[in-house]
């Protein structure tokens, strides 16, 4: 379970987060979205624990992963990069494989494409066990067939360990099909939280909006 | 004297090379792995110890030397293990002076090129310590030149081995202190020999390093 309490995270004069109140259950999928600068990454790594809120009380599972907006290749090759979390050979190639990225096993993870790359991450976190996995817009670099592995992988985490999952995003398509709740973040606020085909269907948000609106720059 | 090199001649680069790499690799022991945990790390004081490193690293040698002469004198607080004027106590000088700078480069190195690897690694639930050496795993083509910079500063230095060391023949005299003695006595040439051959294996030993980092550059 997490429970936020009067979060607030300040850089300098300026508010990014306010978040008066809010529960996510254990075992809930949650989709964060919300314009640029809206402040999902900083929810993120407030709940990681790599940044302290400026006011408030968070509370979290002991047991937590995260996986940054930034996809990172360690040196060596794929395997070895899975590996890193002591994760055995066979873990690692089933991760690949589930991923689609079997065939690249052998290969320098500095040489992949952005996409494969942001699969690769994704392995290296899945590798472990948790309580609570807290995802950075896990398919922003995936062609559509990369995004569903995504999907699918991040499921089938879930189904085996029963983890809560929080994960940021711009893809109504992945508030839809991955998600039990979808959260709207507005300027560090919450402007919607509810059903993803509820807040999609009758946009109310400026997020929302934007997408039922079209491409109206 | 050089052709063919006289026993002496190769005793002091003997010395020599023996005080440089035992404090190479002394300081970098320290200095790398607190480096990396102070440019891995945000805490309170921060601010204040980088300030106080950067001092260090301006320490001149012979301020170094005069601290670690009292240090080691015989009525000092470790006289007894009477370390004076040897090998060892030109290297714990040395270790006084390269550590700091040491510590200095490669935490400003890891503050800046290891952001990504930080968040990735505590992302992973990985430790403080762990994480602390994928930064350096990770960055060691540029740890490898603060490595080089060590030893350079090693070789070259002067002023606190000649006041620990004391310059004692087939003893304590390395390359830098025997080409002051032999510009004292007015011996130019020969001074002006050993200042080539002190390039000679600085430049061998860059040549070395940078082969090493080319083999590993993207492994
Ligand atoms: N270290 C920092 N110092 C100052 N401002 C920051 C810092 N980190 C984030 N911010 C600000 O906080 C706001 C929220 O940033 P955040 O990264 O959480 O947005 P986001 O919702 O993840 O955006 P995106 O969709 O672009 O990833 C932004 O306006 C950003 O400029
Ligand atoms: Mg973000």
């Amino acid at each position: 379970m997490v429970e936020i309490r009067n979060l607030k995270k300040r850089y300098g004069e300026r508010t990014v987060l306010d978040l008066p109140q809010l529960t996510i259950a254990q075992g809930e999928t949650v989709a964060l979205a919300g314009a640029n600068g809206s402040g999902k990454t900083t929810l993120l790594r407030i709940l990681a624990g790599l940044i302290k809120a400026t006011a408030g009380t968070v509370e979290t599972p002991e047991q937590k992963l995260y996986m940054p907006q930034q996809a990172y290749a360690f040196r060596g090759d794929l395997r070895r990069n899975i590996q890193l979390t002591r994760a055995d050979r066979a873990e690692a190639d089933r991760l690949l494989q589930q991923l689609g990225l079997d065939h690249l096993s052998e290969k320098k993870a500095t040489s992949l494409s952005g996409g494969e790359l942001q699969r690769l991450s994704l392995c290296r976190v899945l590798s472990q066990d948790c309580a609570l996995l807290l995802l950075d817009e896990p398919t922003s670099a995936c062609d559509a067939a990369g995004a569903a592995l995504v999907v699918k992988a991040i499921e089938a985490y879930r189904a085996a360990c029963g983890c809560t999952v929080v994960m940021s995003t711009h893809s109504p398509a992945l508030a839809l099909h991955a998600a039990d709740r979808l959260i709207v973040l507005n300027g560090g606020n919450v402007e919607a939280d509810g059903a993803p085909e509820a807040i999609l269907a009758n946009p109310e948000t400026q997020w929302a909006k934007s997408f039922t609106a079209g491409w109206k720059l | 004297m050089l052709f063919p090199p006289d026993k002496e001649l190769l005793q002091i680069i003997g010395v020599t090379l023996r005080m440089s790499f035992f404090s190479t690799v002394i300081s970098c022991l320290i200095g790398l792995p607190l480096g990396a945990l102070i440019g891995s790390k945000s805490f309170r004081g921060k601010a204040f110890l980088k300030k106080l490193i950067h001092t260090l690293m301006g320490l001149p040698p012979v301020v170094a030397g005069l601290i670690v002469y009292m240090l080691f004198t015989h009525y000092g607080p470790f006289g007894r293990l009477q370390m004076l004027f040897t090998v060892r106590v030109m290297v714990v000088a040395q270790v006084l002076l390269i550590t700091p700078v040491v510590i200095g480069l490669s935490s400003s190195f890891i503050e800046s090129a290891s952001k990504p690897v930080i968040e990735t690694a505590r992302g992973l639930g990985f430790s403080g310590v762990r994480t602390a050496a994928l930064c350096i795993r990770e960055g060691r083509s540029s740890l490898f030149s603060v490595v080089l910079n060590a030893f350079g500063r090693s070789i070259a230095e002067v002023g606190a081995v000649s006041i620990v060391g004391g310059n004692i023949q087939w003893k304590t005299r390395v390359m830098t202190t025997a080409i002051m003695l032999e510009t004292n006595k007015g011996k130019f040439s020969f001074a002006l020999a050993l200042g080539i051959i002190l390039l000679l294996i600085a430049f061998a030993v860059n040549a070395l390093a940078s082969f090493i980092v080319k083999e590993h550059a993207d492994g």
